[in-house]
C-alpha cells in the first residue's frame, strides 16, 4: 500500500519518468481510433477551406511582418481577449493551459514512438510533472469561471447555446479524468516523484484512504480509455464547433485588415460588376467568409454597439452568427457559383442567389440602416472580424439595387446630388461665413499655389449654423498663426463620406471624382479640415480615386502649430473661459478610425483653469455620438437616441464643457446634452473654439 | 400606349437667401451660386407616369421632353434614370425666360414632331405650375396649342377598358374622372406621387438611352417668332421685397400692465391696417 512521505531509497532525479501506457493492454488500439478522429478532423477543416476559397479573392497575404507583428500581439498575446477582465482571466488560463497539455502530449508522443526518450530527468520533473499539473489546473479553474459565468451570472452578452455547454463539460471532463488517471497511477506505483505532480498527487492522496490498489488500477483503465475517446471525440468535433476559433481566430488575426477602419470599405469596379453590393454570401470575399467560421460568440461587438445600446435591433454578433448559420446550412449547396459584385474578377454568376437581406434574420434592413459606422464592433472582436464593412456591403445592395432605404436618408442623397451637400433647406452659402474674416478663395486668387493649405470647411461646417463659429475660430486660428491657407469656396463639394456610408457608392465616387479633379486644378497637397469625416475621406479613401493629399485633422495642425510655438500659451496655458471641466468625447473618425486621440486633449490643456476628465468610454472605446454613417440624417425614436445615451455618460462626467472634433458630434450632442442637462448649464464646444477663447486675440474671444 | 411628360429645369428653389441674386436688367433671377433642378411638380409628373405604367401592365412606354437649356440635359437623364424609355430635349438658344405661350408653341411643335416619328402620345403630363415663376399656364396653353382636352391639378392615372381614370384635387375634395385618350393632364402632388430615388443600375442604364436634341429650326420654328408670340404679360420691374420688422416692447411694472398695454397695441394695429 502506498503511503504518503513513505521511504523512498533511490532517488537520482537525473533518472526520473515514468512509463508511458502504464497499466494499458491493447495500446495499438489508441492508434487505429487516432485515424478516424483525424479523418473526421481533417474533413471538417477541408469543409471549411472549400467554402472560403470559393469566396471573392482578397489581398489578405501582403506584409507579412506587420502581419506577425499582429498575431502575435493578438492571436498568441491575446492583446484583446483579455482587456476584458473576468473574460480574460478564464480565457487566458484555458488557452495556456491547452497550450501546455498539447505540448505535454507532444512530448509522451516522441518519448514513445521516437527513439528520442526525451521524457525524463529534471525535464520530466519540472516541466512534464510540475508545469502541466499546474497548467491543467489552469484549465479546471478557468472551465469552472466561463462555467459561472454561463450559468449562473449570465451576462447578456453572451449567446446561450447547449454547445457552448457542451464544450465546458467536455473540457472539464477531459482535465478531470486526467488528472485521476495521473493520481491512481502515482498511487499504485507508488512514484517516488509524486510530489512533482501535485494536483495528481492530491488525487492519489484523495483516494488512498477509501480505494484499494485493485480498484484503483481497474478504475485507472476505464477512465484512461474514457478519457481517450473523449479527447478523440472532442478533437473530432472541433471543426464543427465554435471551438473551431482555435484554429480559425488566429488565422483571421493573421489575415485582418491592416489599414485601419478608416479604410475598410472595398471600392467597386461599375463597368463589371454584375450586382451592386453584397446579398448574396458568393458576393463576399473568402476573408468575410472567414470571418463567420472566426466567430466565437463572445458577443463584445454588440455589447459595444451604440445603436444596440439603445434598443435597435442591430447586433453585429447576431449579423456575424446569421450569416455564418446560413454559411453553413447552405453554403455547401451554392458558394460554388462564383459570381461578380465587381469585388474580384467576375466570374460566370450564379443562376440562384442566397440572400442574406432578410427581415426574419438579423440581417434585416431594419437593422443594417441602424448602423452609426462607429466601428466600436471591430474594435472589440478579440478576433478581428470585420463586423461594419458587411453592414455597408448590404447597404449598398438595398440602396442600389433596391433603392431601399430610410426616409432621412433619401433626402440627403437627393440633396447630395442636386446641391453637392447633404443639408437640404439650409440658410447658408459655402462661403456666408467668412465675413468679416478676409479667406482667400482659390479661384479668386492670382496663384492658388501660393496657399501652402487648403482649408476643407466642409458641408456641417458652413452649412450648419452651430458649426460656423467651429469654422471661424479654426480660420482665425490659422490666420493668428501665419498660415497661407485658402478655401474652395463654392467649389467645395461634399466629400461623399454620407452617402458612402448610407450605401451609394455610386454617389460617392462621383463625387470623389469631382473633388479630387478641382483639388487637382489647384495643385493641392495639404489639406487641413474639422470635419473627421472629410478627413477619412481624403486620408483612406480619396488615394484610391487618384488624389493623395498630406492630410491633417485641424486639431492635428493645430497642435503642431502650438508646438512650433506659432500659437502663443505653449505650454504656459491660455486664458480662462471660465469652465472649471473639460470632457472630450473622441469622434468615431478621428479615434478609432484613424487613431488621434492625443492632439484634441494636447489643445485643451492650452484652457486656463479647466481641467480634463475622461469618460468611461473614451479614446478607442469611445461611444458614437449617433451621427455617422448617415444617421444624423434620419429621426430616431425619442426612447432609442444614441446622441441622449452619449450626452448622459458626458454630463455624468460633473464637465461644464463638452468638447467635441468634429461638426456631427457638435450638433448630435447638442441636442442630447440641452435633454440630458438637466438645471446646469453644459456646454458643447469644438476644440477649436475653446483654443480660440485660449489664445485668441481678446477682443474676438468671446464670440 | 405612350405617355409623354414634359420637364422643365429650374433654379433650386432651395438656394440660401443670401445666394438668390436679381438680375434687374434682364428682369429675371441670377443663376448664381445656385444649382440648377428639375422642377418638383414635373417630378411628380415623372412619377405619376411611371406609376400608370406598372399598374397597366408594362405596355406603356414613356417619353419625357424639355425646352431649356443644354444643361436640362440632366433632368432628362434622371427622368431615365428613374425609367423614363426616352427623352426629347428641345435646346433653347438665346431665349432666356420664355412665357408660357412660348413655351407652349414650342412643345407642340416637338410633341407633333415626336408623334410623326412614333405614333401619337395618349396622353400628355405637365406640372401643374414651376417652381421658379409660378404662373402654371403651360399645360393649358399646351392644350389649347394640341387641340385635346385638359384637367388640371391630377394626382394619378389609373388604366381603365380603353379609357383612363383620372383622380384630380378640387377645392372641395376629390374628383373622379373617365378620359378618353388622347388628352392632357397638369400634375399636382400627393403622398404617392413622391418622386423615386433611382436604382444605380437605372442611373447607368439611363446613358445608354435613347436622347433626341433638336433645335427650333428642326422644329420649323424661328426664334424670333417664338419670342414675339409671348404675349400673356411682360414682367416690368422685378425685385427681392425687403423684409422690414419693428419690435415694440410693451412697457408696465406688472404682467398685468404688460398684458394690458399689448392688447392695446394690437387693437390699435389691426384697426389702423383696417
Amino acid at each position: 500500500m502506498f503511503r504518503v512521505g513513505g521511504t523512498v531509497t533511490v532517488m537520482d532525479p537525473t533518472q526520473a519518468t515514468r512509463e508511458v501506457f502504464w497499466n494499458i493492454e491493447y495500446t495499438w488500439l489508441v492508434y487505429v481510433l487516432m485515424v478516424p478522429t483525424l479523418a473526421v478532423f481533417g474533413w471538417g477543416f477541408w469543409l471549411k477551406v472549400r467554402r472560403w476559397r470559393s469566396g471573392q479573392p482578397a489581398l489578405r497575404f501582403d506584409r507579412p511582418g506587420e502581419r506577425l507583428q499582429l498575431f502575435l500581439r493578438n492571436a498568441v498575446g491575446q492583446g484583446r481577449t483579455i482587456k476584458r477582465r473576468y473574460a480574460g482571466v478564464f480565457h487566458s488560463l484555458v488557452y495556456t493551459g491547452f497550450i501546455v497539455l498539447f505540448l505535454a502530449t507532444t512530448v509522451v508522443a516522441i518519448h514513445h514512438d521516437t527513439p528520442l526518450h526525451i521524457m525524463k530527468g529534471h525535464f520530466y520533473l519540472i516541466f512534464q510533472s510540475l508545469i502541466v499539473d499546474i497548467f491543467g489546473l489552469f484549465v479546471l479553474v478557468g472551465v469552472a469561471l466561463a462555467a459561472i459565468r454561463r450559468w449562473i451570472s449570465k451576462p447578456k452578452l453572451l449567446v446561450y447555446t447547449d454547445e457552448a455547454s457542451w464544450i465546458l463539460i467536455t473540457i472539464f471532463v477531459m482535465a478531470l479524468t486526467g488528472f485521476m488517471i495521473e493520481g491512481w497511477r502515482i498511487a499504485v506505483t507508488d512514484d517516488p516523484w509524486a510530489a512533482w505532480s501535485p494536483i495528481g498527487n492530491l488525487f492519489a492522496l484523495g483516494s488512498d484512504p477509501w480505494m484499494t490498489d485493485t480498484a484503483m488500477q481497474r478504475g485507472h483503465v476505464i477512465i484512461w480509455w474514457f478519457h481517450l475517446v473523449v479527447a478523440f471525440g472532442w478533437i473530432a468535433w472541433v471543426p464543427f464547433s465554435k471551438m473551431s476559433h482555435v484554429f480559425t481566430a488566429p488565422l483571421n488575426i493573421f489575415t485582418a485588415n491592416l489599414d485601419g477602419y478608416g479604410g475598410s470599405l472595398k471600392t467597386i469596379d461599375f463597368e463589371t460588376a454584375e450586382r451592386f453590393g453584397i446579398n448574396h454570401l458568393g458576393d463576399f470575399t473568402w476573408k468575410d467568409l472567414l470571418d463567420f467560421d472566426a466567430c466565437t460568440e463572445c458577443g463584445r461587438c454588440t455589447d459595444v454597439c451604440p445603436a444596440n445600446t439603445v434598443g435597435k435591433s442591430l447586433s453585429p454578433r447576431d449579423i456575424i452568427l446569421d450569416l455564418q448559420g446560413l454559411m453553413h446550412k447552405r453554403g455547401d449547396e451554392l458558394l460554388g457559383s462564383r459570381a461578380g459584385n465587381g469585388n474580384g474578377d467576375g466570374g460566370n454568376g450564379s443562376d440562384e442567389l442566397l440572400p442574406i437581406i432578410d427581415q426574419k434574420t438579423a440581417v434585416s434592413p431594419e437593422a443594417l440602416f441602424a448602423c452609426t459606422t462607429c466601428a466600436a464592433c471591430m474594435e472589440a472582436c478579440p478576433v478581428h472580424i470585420e463586423q461594419m464593412p458587411k453592414i455597408v456591403d448590404a447597404r449598398r445592395y438595398l440602396v442600389m439595387e433596391e433603392a431601399d432605404f430610410p426616409e432621412g436618408m433619401m433626402d440627403m442623397m437627393n440633396s447630395l446630388e442636386s446641391r453637392q451637400h447633404p443639408f437640404a433647406g439650409t440658410q447658408f452659402s459655402r462661403v456666408d461665413w467668412t465675413e468679416g474674416l478676409d479667406i482667400d478663395v482659390m479661384a479668386e486668387m492670382d496663384d492658388p499655389h501660393e496657399a501652402e493649405v487648403l482649408m476643407w470647411v466642409g458641408c456641417g461646417g458652413a452649412l450648419v449654423e452651430r458649426n460656423r463659429n467651429t469654422v471661424r475660430a479654426t480660420a482665425k486660428l490659422l490666420k493668428k498663426a501665419g498660415v497661407k491657407f485658402a478655401i474652395l469656396g463654392r467649389e467645395e463639394s461634399c466629400t461623399g463620406d454620407p452617402a458612402r456610408r448610407v450605401g451609394n457608392e455610386f454617389l460617392f465616387e462621383m463625387l470623389a471624382k469631382g473633388n479630387v479633379e478641382t483639388m487637382q486644378r489647384y495643385g493641392v497637397r495639404k489639406v487641413v479640415t474639422s470635419c473627421p469625416h472629410c478627413f477619412n475621406s481624403f486620408r483612406n479613401e480619396y488615394p484610391h480615386f487618384g488624389g493623395s493629399y498630406e492630410v491633417y485633422h485641424h486639431t492635428q495642425f493645430l497642435d503642431e502649430l502650438l508646438e512650433q510655438g506659432r500659437l502663443d500659451g505653449n505650454g504656459a496655458g491660455g486664458r480662462s473661459n471660465g469652465s472649471s471641466t473639460i470632457t472630450f468625447h473622441d469622434p468615431c473618425y478621428l479615434g478609432r478610425h484613424n487613431g488621434e486621440y492625443d492632439a484634441p486633449r494636447n489643445l485643451l490643456a492650452q484652457v486656463g483653469g479647466a481641467r480634463q476628465v475622461e469618460m468611461e468610454r473614451s479614446r478607442n472605446t469611445s461611444f458614437c455620438c449617433g451621427g455617422g454613417g448617415g444617421m444624423a440624417f434620419v429621426d430616431e425614436p425619442p426612447d432609442q437616441r444614441v446622441n441622449q445615451e452619449r450626452a448622459q455618460e458626458a454630463v455624468d462626467t460633473g464637465a461644464d464643457v463638452v468638447a467635441v472634433g468634429c461638426p456631427f458630434c457638435a450638433t448630435m450632442l447638442d441636442d442630447g446634452v440641452n435633454a440630458r442637462r438637466g438645471e446646469r448649464d453644459v456646454q458643447v464646444r469644438d476644440v477649436a473654439e475653446l483654443l480660440w477663447d485660449a489664445v485668441g486675440e481678446s477682443e474676438e474671444a468671446a464670440p | 400606349m405612350r405617355v409623354l411628360v414634359c420637364l422643365k429645369q429650374i433654379l433650386d428653389p432651395d438656394v440660401p437667401a443670401r445666394d438668390f441674386q436679381i438680375d434687374p436688367e434682364a428682369r429675371a433671377a441670377k443663376r448664381g451660386g445656385a444649382n440648377l433642378v428639375t422642377n418638383i411638380f414635373c417630378e411628380n409628373a415623372v412619377e405619376t407616369a411611371l406609376q400608370f405604367r406598372e399598374a397597366a401592365g408594362g405596355d406603356v412606354k414613356i417619353t419625357a421632353l424639355c425646352y431649356g437649356e443644354s444643361s436640362a440635359e440632366d433632368c432628362l437623364r434622371k427622368a431615365m434614370a428613374m425609367t423614363v424609355d426616352e427623352a426629347c430635349l428641345v435646346e433653347r438658344d438665346g431665349n432666356t425666360n420664355p412665357d408660357a405661350a412660348a413655351v407652349g408653341r414650342v412643345l407642340a411643335a416637338a410633341i407633333r414632331r415626336l408623334e410623326q416619328d412614333g405614333g401619337p402620345f395618349d396622353a400628355v403630363l405637365v406640372g401643374r405650375e414651376s417652381g421658379d415663376w409660378g404662373v402654371g399656364q403651360t399645360g393649358g396653353v399646351l392644350a389649347e396649342e394640341l387641340g385635346r382636352p385638359a384637367l388640371g391639378f391630377v394626382e394619378s392615372l389609373q388604366p381603365g377598358n380603353g379609357s383612363v381614370t383620372l383622380r384630380r384635387q378640387t377645392d372641395v375634395g376629390i374628383e373622379v374622372a373617365e378620359a378618353e385618350p388622347p388628352f392632357l393632364v397638369t400634375i399636382t402632388n400627393n403622398e404617392d406621387n413622391v418622386p423615386r430615388i433611382p436604382k444605380t443600375r437605372d442611373v447607368m442604364m439611363s446613358y445608354r438611352k435613347p436622347l433626341q436634341k433638336l433645335g427650333l429650326a428642326d422644329l420649323e420654328l424661328d426664334s424670333e417668332e417664338v419670342r414675339a408670340g409671348s404675349s400673356i404679360f411682360e414682367v416690368e420691374e422685378i425685385f427681392i421685397p425687403a423684409d422690414e420688422v419693428e419690435c415694440e416692447l410693451a412697457e408696465g411694472d406688472t404682467l398685468d400692465e404688460r398684458v394690458d398695454q399689448l392688447a392695446k397695441r394690437i387693437h390699435e394695429v389691426v384697426a389702423s391696417i383696417g
